[in-house]
């Protein structure tokens, strides 16, 4: 899950809880808040009551000794006084009661206090319906859902908007820093702006990390590049010095086979020199892509250079190509010697009489060509290692190879940003698709 | 023919001028970038073979210099730096071939013996072999005035490269190499060679037996040829 999304999920989740406990307690808050009022209006309208007995003397309230009472009209508030004995001590207390009113059973807040007037003892009793107050309940609770709802939906828009662009520069640093750029050539630094001081972290570290790897890769390029340099005198002083040999008259056939064979040798390393040459000089970018080509006339040209290695295993070989369009900007060398190389590899790993198919179209507005042959395929686990250097896996029918001929597609295909896929399935053949990028024009 | 081989690594120069004594040219050695250019300065050569890594010299200003003293002169660049640069450059200065490192020597001469062939405005090498006649400028094989059409591009080359090296046996590494050399691929495999030249006998003989083209058993096969 997008670290996005998760935030988002977690802050709506959270303000969920918050808003679902809320509105949980809500009645019982409504309850206290109301409890609260009821009781400092019972206190003022206590002490309004004694500043009148005070005034007015209780006789205006309770004539001949009879109590006192006085309901409002709806019978919510009441309010009485009586004479009490002394047995219940002093009193101050509000409590919750029911009383019966005339058939209606209803819940008062209830204050007594007793006072004292001369002897007698004399008790207040003020009381407040409060069987209203749960009534409203559920209709406060609704509306609260309903309004803490849409605040939340509110906010998690908001923070959608925010932690997309709070997030946005650690996307820019991965399509910029690791995506975009072709391993493992970068190019210089370029700081990915941004005011977060962790992405601004992540930014250099990456950044650091892509320097260390970049100079190995230099070094190994280098060093390949000087090593084969370094080869090719002494295997050209061999080479003439063998075929002077062959020239001296005293020399017997027996001398001449040995010497044959050193060529063959001799031979074997100078073309791995040769590969491993043109490798290190494709990945230091040192051919110019500057020709243009069609894909018919470079199948052609590969088809007379190896026409006879399919006669000689008696393949059939067959073109299929539906765009011919030109390719700007590309090495002509070093495609052909792609394409060399891989109708090679499906000749070598072909059955005797079998099948090799070159096709090419447009899909997605990329130019497609596929390789099909019917050899002897590759098993799937081994199809991730391919294209490393001197991996030989497939065991060839009589041929002998190196494991070079994979690796040099590799890096011409990247030399010239064209995708590589293999799908294979042992003992039926071997397809390698290549998709040009772009639209040819 | 006088050739001034420049080349600071001495087992290789003694090769080249091993071999190219053989072919009857006359050789002179440079080890070193100073006195070759004194030698260019003084003496008037047909070819010059320079190496373009020599330690005291830079090769392509050995080349104008060759260019300027020694006009007549064809140039040959050797030398492994391969780098597609240098080899434009070297071109474009007036060499007149390039070979890069390692080259086979026979490949040397058969590129010497086409400077030669251009030069001196030989338009029609004309080579007789049994009954069929060989335009080495043309590139084509008759049998009786009659073109043999059948012959393809790879198997004149094979056919030429064997007149060119008349009466020398030219190992299979040898002719794959010449053939295929500017493939680079992964297999160092050269019985396709085989048969190249089983067709080449198969499409001539429908005319006349090609004897000239011998198969030296074990090793190779040689055009004889007086």
């Amino acid at each position: 899950m997008k670290l996005q999304t998760k935030l988002t999920l977690f802050n709506a989740i959270s303000k969920l809880v918050i808003v679902v406990l809320f509105v949980l307690l809500l009645p019982t808050l409504i309850r206290n808040i109301n409890q609260n009022y009821n009781d400092n209006r019972l206190h003022k309208q206590e002490e309004k009551a004694i500043v009148l007995i005070q005034k007015q003397g209780i006789g205006a309230f309770m004539e001949n000794g009879e109590p006192y009472s006085s309901y409002t009209l709806l019978k919510d508030e009441y309010i009485s006084i009586d004479t009490t004995d002394g047995s219940i001590g002093k009193l101050d207390t509000i409590t919750q009661q029911k009383r019966k009113v005339e058939g209606d059973t209803i819940n008062y807040r209830i204050l007594n206090r007793t006072f004292k007037i001369g002897k007698t003892n004399y008790m207040l009793e003020i009381g407040k319906s409060v069987s209203t107050i749960g009534d409203t309940d559920v209709a406060l609770q609704s509306i609260a859902l309903q309004v803490l709802l849409g605040m939340i939906c509110l906010t998690i828009l908001a923070d959608l908007f925010y932690s997309n662009y709070i997030l946005r520069p650690l996307d820019r640093i991965i399509q910029t820093k690791l995506i975009g750029n072709k391993f493992p050539n970068f190019g210089s630094y370029k700081k990915v702006r941004t005011t977060t001081s962790d992405f601004q972290y992540l930014d250099k570290s990456i950044h650091e990390m892509i320097r260390t790897i970049e100079s190995a890769f230099q070094k190994e390029r280098e060093f390949i590049s000087n090593a084969s340099h370094e080869l090719m005198t002494p295997i050209s002083i061999l080479q003439s010095k063998i075929e002077n040999m062959f020239q001296r008259e005293e020399i017997t056939d027996d001398v001449k086979v040995r010497l044959l064979e050193m060529q063959k040798i001799l031979n074997r390393l100078k073309s791995i020199t040769k590969t491993l040459l043109l490798i290190s000089q494709i990945e230091n970018a040192q051919f110019l892509k500057e020709d243009t080509v069609t894909i018919k006339n470079l199948i052609d040209d590969v088809y007379n250079e190896i026409s006879i290695r399919l006669e000689d295993k008696g393949i059939t070989f067959k073109t299929n190509i539906e765009n011919d369009t030109s390719l700007p900007e590309v090495n002509e060398f070093l495609l052909f010697n792609m394409f060399f190389n891989l109708i090679n590899n499906a000749i070598k790993y072909n059955k005797e009489g079998g099948e090799i198919v070159v096709k090419s179209f447009i899909d997605d507005n990329r130019l497609i060509v596929q390789i099909i042959d019917t050899g002897i395929g590759i098993a799937a686990e081994q199809i991730p290692f391919i294209f490393n250097r001197f991996k030989k896996f497939r065991q060839s029918m009589e041929q002998e190879s190196f494991g070079l001929g994979l690796p040099i597609v590799k890096s011409i295909a990247d030399f010239h940003g064209i995708d590589i896929n293999v799908s294979s399935a042992l003992n039926v053949g071997t397809t390698f698709t290549l998709r040009f990028p772009g639209v040819p024009l | 023919m006088n050739v001034l081989i420049i080349e600071d690594e001495k087992s290789l120069a003694k090769e080249l001028e091993i071999f190219l004594a053989n072919c009857n040219y006359l050789c002179e050695i440079c080890y070193n970038g100073k006195t070759a250019s004194e030698k260019i300065a003084v003496n008037l050569y047909d070819f010059i073979l320079i190496d373009l890594g020599l330690p005291d010299y830079e090769g392509l200003d050995l080349l104008k210099e060759a260019k300027k003293n020694n006009p007549e002169a064809a140039c040959i660049i050797l030398t492994a730096r391969a780098e597609v640069y240098d080899r434009i450059k070297g071109l474009d200065l007036g060499a007149d071939d390039y070979l890069p490192k390692p080259f086979s020597m026979l490949e040397l001469q058969s590129r010497m013996q086409a400077i030669v062939r251009r030069k001196f405005g030989l338009k029609h090498t004309i080579v007789n072999l049994g009954d069929f006649v060989i335009d080495l400028n043309d590139r084509t094989i008759s049998h009786q005035d009659k073109e043999v059409s059948t012959i393809t591009k790879k198997e004149f080359d094979l056919i030429a490269y064997l007149i060119m090296n008349k009466n020398r046996t030219l190992t299979r590494p040898q002719l794959s190499e010449h053939i295929w050399g500017s493939v680079v691929n992964d297999d160092y495999d050269s019985n396709y060679i085989d048969v190249h030249i089983k067709n080449i006998r198969k499409k001539l003989s429908v005319h006349s037996a090609p004897d000239w083209l011998e198969t030296v058993r074990g090793l190779g096969y040689k055009i004889k040829l007086n």
